[in-house]
């Protein structure tokens, strides 16, 4: 009987020890910042890898494995995930990340979003009838979700808040000095026009006060279409334009017949952690999209 | 006097006037429209051109199988799609879905043909429960193979893979009952799964009592009839998806076909059903990928055969595959081949034809996420005409649109 007690005991300080938390992020930008709050105190893994289109990923089975162990999901929000996060969800049985529970994030919440259509119909495109969702590439935004999941973490898990507090504290400070650097190298395109290929860059345009003149897709979600791309050109000749933006998923052959015809430089910009080899943090994600547009 | 009815008028509407004007302003304090589930319509319309006259092509059955192809046990015709040469209304799905409460979503597939509403599937799910449990009951579409519980407009080709048509029906195998499944707490995906069903497939399984003139010719079996045990895994290596799938079916089976104008009979016996699916898919980027799908069934029928009063034993085993492969080579096209194959079919120790094939290829144009023109060719083996076999070629022209909040689809 005391040898099964104390085995007992053995297994739940094994147990318990083993006990750090698993969080869950749909996106590798959520899964950084979570890092920067969190360190190695809880487990992370992100669900898209961050080369696939966010509306997109490829709803393979195995993330439910991912999404069956977590006790905290945290979700980008305003329905950028509704084309494969609903039905994996369903698949992991696991009722402690439901929306509603308590582990359960989704940072869209935080923020007022831009483009919010006043009337929502498929004729535009596949719209977000929520606003547009790209809303982590405002540089400005980041702290904020930082502190959310800071508050996230201390309910989830007490014992460790002040080290969550203290990370949060050192992550803003550090933010803000890379801000003042981003702001600084980014002034000099303030005013300028811009094409890009789908409305993922918005928030950073309109931080920086880039005019956003056109968008390749001729609706969100449909790829360029001949007159569509005839018509920017047009708009090309009589307006000038800086540069056009396009993410690593989105297809090269418009973006280049575009860029060539008119030539206006293209620019591959990071959207997401992941996307491209050199950008491994919320930190070099901004980097770098700073410095493709501005070198 | 006139005077007197302009006033009357005036007066009266001005009342209405006043009450309508009250009335917008006045906020409904019971307005549920927040509360409106998800709705959708599904609506899917083809242009059929086939080198078999309607009336033989109904009248067509698959040796060993299926006496016809159109043809129902349980009384009404029930026409597959892309029935008829020309134009076809194939279905309208409407679905309504939506969480009920913290321990249940409810899910409505409603399948409306032209002078038909059908309730394919009215199911609920549970939400809450502990260890990575959940179940599910009411009438759905089972978990077994691949693409059993996938709608038609999420099916790869037009048309259901053959062995599933012979073994299961145009609908595959829709039951009532309960499931429950188990996310296994390994470090691969792992499902595990027991379906109880009622067992009323008009193919596979039955419950009714036969009986012919007031005599019993095969008693009732027991209800619930069905139970199937489901295991499917998954597993990635770098950008490929493995997903695979063994599946096992068990339950009686009684076929009344009594009434039936040529050699009336009936059958009761035992139906065992054997299942595996394997799917590969590599994602060559965010929108194109390369995937093989197969799934080979095997049924054993064992039992008796009533006929002219007379009774005789039956014994069937029966099987095949299909294997199809699907290449996404962008973001809005997609193009297809698949190979259906019955390769087992034995009778009473005897063999019955097993080269019944079918070479499908098709090519689909995907406007938006929300429609799609798909192109279909069918080079058919299966189908004969009493001990004659109709070689057929099919030329199908599908349109499927949805409009409303459809949810995403399953892997």
């Amino acid at each position: 009987m005391r040898v099964l007690s104390i085995l007992f005991l053995i297994l739940g300080i094994i147990l318990t020890a083993k006990a750090k938390i698993n969080v869950v992020t749909t996106y590798p930008y959520i899964k950084s910042i979570v890092k920067e709050i969190a360190k190695d105190k809880v487990n992370i893994s992100s669900l898209s890898d961050g080369k696939w289109d966010p509306h997109f990923v490829p709803e393979r089975p195995s993330l439910a494995v991912k999404l069956r162990n977590a006790d905290l999901l945290i979700i980008n929000g305003a329905q950028l995930e509704i084309g494969w996060l609903p039905p994996l969800l369903k698949r992991a049985n696991n009722r402690k990340i439901l929306p509603g529970k308590a582990g359960f994030l989704d940072l869209s919440t935080l923020f007022e979003l831009i483009q919010k259509p006043t009337t929502v119909s498929r004729a535009f495109g596949d719209v977000h009838p929520q606003g547009n969702p790209h809303f982590c590439l405002d540089p400005v935004k980041i702290p904020k979700m930082a502190e959310a999941i800071k508050e996230k973490l201390c309910i989830l898990n007490p014992k460790n808040c002040s080290f969550y507090q203290e990370n949060l504290k050192n992550f803003e400070k550090s933010w803000n000095k890379h801000l003042a650097k981003w702001n600084e190298k980014m002034k000099k395109l303030q005013g300028s026009s811009a094409f890009e290929y789908h409305r993922m860059f918005d928030y950073f345009f309109l931080r920086y006060k880039i005019n956003v003149a056109g968008i390749l897709e001729p609706f969100p979600g449909i790829p360029p279409t001949t007159s569509h791309l005839l018509e920017l050109l047009k708009l090309a000749k009589s307006h000038k334009i800086s540069f056009i933006a396009y993410a690593v998923y989105n297809p090269k052959d418009p973006v280049e017949f575009l860029s060539k015809k008119t030539g206006i430089k293209a620019f591959l910009l990071p959207h997401d952690v992941n996307s491209l080899p050199q950008v491994k943090d919320i930190y070099s994600l901004f980097d770098e999209i700073v410095r493709r547009l501005t070198e | 006097m006139q005077k007197f009815v302009i006033y009357i008028v005036l007066f009266i509407f001005g009342i209405s006037y006043g009450q309508n004007y009250s009335t917008s302003s006045f906020t409904n304090p019971f307005a549920q429209n927040q509360f409106v589930p998800n709705i959708s319509l599904i609506g899917d319309f083809s242009y059929v051109n086939r080198n078999i006259k309607d009336s033989t092509y109904k009248s067509l059955g698959i040796s060993g199988f299926v006496h016809e192809i159109f043809h129902s046990h349980s009384g009404h015709e029930h026409a597959p799609i892309n029935a008829e040469r020309g134009f076809n209304f194939n279905y309208g799905e409407l679905a309504i879905t939506s969480t009920v409460d913290p321990y249940f979503d409810l899910v409505g597939i409603f399948h409306l043909t032209e002078h038909d509403f059908a309730i394919e599937e009215l199911y609920f799910t549970t939400r809450s429960l502990p260890y990575n449990l959940q179940l599910k009951g009411g009438k759905f579409l089972s978990s077994i193979g691949r693409i059993n519980q996938q709608h038609q407009h999420y099916w790869d080709f037009v048309d259901i893979p053959l062995v599933y048509k012979v073994l299961f029906g145009d609908e595959g195998l829709n039951e009532k009952g309960v499931q429950l499944t188990w996310i296994a707490p390994t470090s691969f995906y792992l499902l595990l799964g027991i379906e109880v069903l009622q067992g009323e497939n008009e193919l596979s399984f039955g419950y009714e009592v036969v009986e012919e003139n007031g005599n019993t010719i095969f008693d009732k079996a027991s209800k619930p009839n069905l139970y199937t045990a489901i295991v499917k895994s998954s597993y990635d290596i770098g950008n490929l998806t493995l997903l695979g799938g063994l599946s096992y079916l068990t339950g009686k089976a009684r076929f009344n076909h009594l009434d039936d104008e040529e050699e009336p009979h009936a059958f009761g016996g035992d139906s065992n059903i054997y299942g595996i699916d394997l799917t590969v898919k590599y994602f060559l980027d965010a929108y194109r990928y390369i995937s093989v799908q197969g799934e080979y069934f095997y049924r054993d029928l064992d039992g008796k055969v009533y006929k002219n009063s007379n009774f005789s034993n039956l014994n069937k085993k029966q099987g095949g595959f299909y294997i199809q492969t699907v290449y996404r080579f962008s973001q809005r096209w997609r193009t297809g081949f698949r190979y259906d194959l019955l390769n087992k079919n034995e009778i009473n120790g005897q063999n019955k034809p097993d080269d019944l094939d079918r070479y499908s290829f098709m090519i689909e144009f995907t406007p938006s996420e929300f429609s799609r023109i798909r192109f279909q060719y069918n080079y058919d083996r299966s189908k004969f005409l009493e001990d004659e076999r109709k070689k057929i070629n099919e030329f199908i022209v599908e349109f499927n649109l949805v409009i409303g909040a459809h949810g995403a689809h399953a892997f």
